[in-house]
């Protein structure tokens, strides 16, 4: 009696799985060599076609990337009514994953033809994969894009990037609180780290608000201020070898770090979500990160008009700037069939068109590193949220001003090391200490 | 003395509660949030709002849910019927059948267990590549593709062999007395005997299948393709998130994990205690 359950349910498995493959998307017949394979999918779950001007592409973010994609998508079919688009969206983590299983079994089927990258990333992606991405230099004028972002995508003088979004840093600023405390925006611009710690001390003590809020474990903030100093944490010559001992730039990051918490004038969150609640929350007065931050933080709407934005600080080094970069992407072509078009289409529109950039700015905050668009009306836009101070343009001219860092292959490697690192001197350890054994750590680890 | 019970209880109690409330909080949080802004969220707000329908089109509108929790079913439960079916025949015949070396190839079974997936996942990819060219309908991007290299697990051929211990053999003599063949022995008598055992693995099976990760990850690449973690992953994915969508989300992909265990609980107690015995 039981058995006619068994073979009930072992042909109701045969079934499901039956309908499974029948399910299975149509691979190209080529199979591996074609990176092409499934190129045609653009999730709204109708067949695959063969047609040759659709493109893949991978990326990440919902409400940005791919929105940016869709645009630029549109833009382009004006004149080309055939082209289309196959938006691939992932988690960053999620397509780096991806990207890696794809590249290193050295099977092509399912790679996308345009695919991006963080710019803290790309360079490992360009030198473990030397020959996998089309060299998209002669397509477009670089000379049009900051320096600091082309530098990314750039292997062997070769530039293998179209750059997308600037993560050009701001400190952004309660100014309500500020003014409680009795300073003003003035105040904070063109500072060093050592007055914005002074000042968020005075401010702590007449408003008892925490001046900073940050994770122990994500080192932006530091990466920020080396690439304000033109420093990084490994050697420009390879990108591999640590500069962690020696490396003025990151002592005096550390040193600064350690001063603001034991000044008692940050707050510790953790993870993504708290980060964003600590200001949506009003619990915060500075927020010094990339400009990408401005849509959570406009999402508080009932504090609209009590925020600005000032140049972040510098180091007191000589050669540090009030302007630096935190994370950013560019987009590359990976180097399979329908490559050429793929490098057509990011040149007709990332790589060229100022509309289109005026638009974006407009319509998702999205700022690009191009610059011929900042000369554009979107760019003067008066943002009420942010007391009608001019957000854009002054976001862009100091995304001029970012000095060029080689962010090597080991950007997050070596973070992970110096979080441990951070503990530690948090902890009470001699800062010597602490970097020499990063160093030697990083250097094993080579 | 009677204080001294008064006490242990308010303790006993006073731990359970906080327990209770330690396990309970998230899915409160869960359901509250569903109803709220994204920016309440955030707020860590703890009332209902009155955001239900807006996140409800945000999530409908911006995310193909409804094609992946399809794939999520069909792939768990081939999966699940699959490698419960190939596993138990293979721990039924490690226990009942003997066989020179078996201990040794057991042993290798459960070596096997070490291993981490990620390591094994480049080499898996490269095999599905090939197959990808041989045969495209069973290669990178199929759900088959996902659910072949789960067909059998050493942990359940472990699972299996444990619970076949207390497994009454002399059932099976009487069986081969009355002529059963061995297939007959295994279908007929065996597999209606440790329902338990059955129930507890297919819940441990349909549950690892559902929220499996990696491996859909990387074999899977085209959107009506992806399963339900995918698409709550790339859900979660920007610079600024929309955490209603995402929290209704992941509410309505967690009741088919959670009925599939309340309707087998009991068995899934009865088969765990089995395993440990």
């Amino acid at each position: 009696m039981f058995s006619k359950k068994s073979y009930l349910a072992l042909s109701a498995t045969a079934l499901l799985l039956l309908s499974a493959c029948g399910n299975g998307d149509e691979i190209d017949d080529t199979g591996i060599g074609n990176g092409n394979g499934d190129a045609a999918d653009d999730g709204d779950f109708e067949g695959a076609s063969d047609d040759p001007t659709e493109l893949t592409v991978w990326t990440w973010d919902p409400n940005f990337n791919v929105v940016a994609l869709e645009m630029a998508e549109e833009r382009y079919q004006e004149d080309n009514p055939d082209f289309s688009l196959n938006i691939v969206e992932n988690s960053q983590e999620d397509v780096v994953q991806r990207l890696n299983t794809s590249l290193s079994s050295g099977v092509a089927t399912g790679l996308p033809n345009i695919v991006f990258i963080e710019d803290y990333r790309a360079p490992s992606f360009l030198n473990s994969y030397e020959g996998s991405f089309y060299a998209l230099g002669d397509y477009f004028e670089t000379d049009d894009f900051a320096d600091y972002k082309l530098a990314a995508g750039t292997h062997e003088d070769n530039v293998y990037n179209v750059p997308f979004d600037t993560g050009v840093t701001g400190l952004y600023v309660r100014t309500d609180y500020l003014e409680d405390a009795g300073y003003s925006l003035e105040d904070l611009e063109d500072i060093t780290w050592e007055e914005y710690i002074e000042i968020g001390e005075d401010v702590y003590e007449q408003t008892g608000i925490s001046w900073i809020t940050n994770d122990h474990g994500d080192l932006g903030l530091m990466r920020v201020m080396m690439q304000s100093s033109g420093v990084w944490w490994t050697e420009d010559e390879d990108g591999v070898t640590p500069y962690i001992v020696g490396n003025e730039s990151l002592r005096l990051a550390f040193e600064n770090y350690k001063q603001m918490v034991d000044a008692g004038i940050m707050n510790v969150h953790n993870e993504w979500d708290q980060f964003i609640q600590t200001f949506n929350n009003g619990d915060v007065v500075t927020v010094p990160t990339g400009n990408w931050i401005n849509a959570s933080i406009m999402q508080a709407e009932d504090q609209s008009g009590n925020w600005g934005i000032a140049p972040i600080p510098r180091q007191s080094l000589d050669g540090s700037v009030n302007a630096s970069n935190l994370g950013g992407s560019s987009i590359y072509v990976l180097d399979i069939d329908e490559k050429e078009l793929a490098a057509e289409f990011l040149a007709a529109t990332f790589g060229s068109d100022v509309d289109f950039y005026q638009d974006l700015l407009v319509e998702i905050g999205a700022m690009g590193a191009y610059e011929p668009a900042t000369e554009g009306e979107a760019y003067e836009f008066e943002a009420e949220f942010y007391g009608g101070q001019q957000i854009y343009q002054d976001l862009a001219e100091w995304t001029q001003e970012i000095p060029e860092v080689e962010f090597g292959q080991r950007t997050y490697e070596i973070q992970d090391i110096l979080a441990v690192a951070l503990q530690d001197y948090l902890g009470g350890a001699e800062l010597d200490d602490v970097l020499e054994n990063a160093q030697s750590q990083a250097e094993s680890a080579m | 003395m009677k204080q001294n019970l008064a006490m242990k209880k308010f303790f006993m109690y006073f731990f359970l509660i906080i327990t209770s409330i330690m396990f309970f909080f998230p899915f409160y949080f869960l359901v509250v949030s569903i109803t709220n802004a994204s920016v309440d969220i955030t707020r860590g707000r703890l009332l209902p709002g009155t955001h239900f329908m807006e996140n409800f089109r945000t999530m409908l509108e911006t995310t193909i849910l409804t094609r992946s929790v399809w794939n999520s079913t069909i792939i768990s439960i081939s999966q699940t019927f699959l490698s419960i079916f190939i596993s138990s025949l293979a721990g039924y015949g490690f226990e009942v059948h003997k066989s020179r070396g078996k201990e040794v190839i057991y042993n290798i079974i459960l070596l096997s267990m070490m291993i981490p997936f990620a390591a094994l996942m480049v080499p898996l990819f490269r095999l599905f590549g090939t197959i990808s060219g041989l045969a495209p309908g069973l290669g990178i991007d199929t759900l088959f593709g996902v659910i072949l290299p789960y067909v059998s697990t050493a942990f359940l051929v472990f699972f299996f062999r444990q619970n076949t211990k207390m497994f009454p053999k002399e059932l099976l003599e009487a069986g081969r007395m009355d002529g059963l063949s061995e297939l007959g022995l295994f279908l007929k008598i065996y597999i209606p005997t440790m329902k338990t055992t059955y129930a507890a693995a297919g819940i441990v099976t349909f549950m690892g299948a559902w929220n499996n990760y990696l491996w859909p990850l990387v074999i899977l690449q085209s959107p009506r393709n992806y399963t339900v973690p995918l698409v709550i992953s790339a859900m979660g994915s920007g610079y600024t998130i929309d955490y209603g969508s995402v929290m209704i989300a992941i509410f309505f992909t967690t009741i088919p994990t959670a009925i599939i265990f309340f309707v087998l609980q009991k068995h899934f107690v009865a088969g765990m205690v089995g395993s440990i015995k």
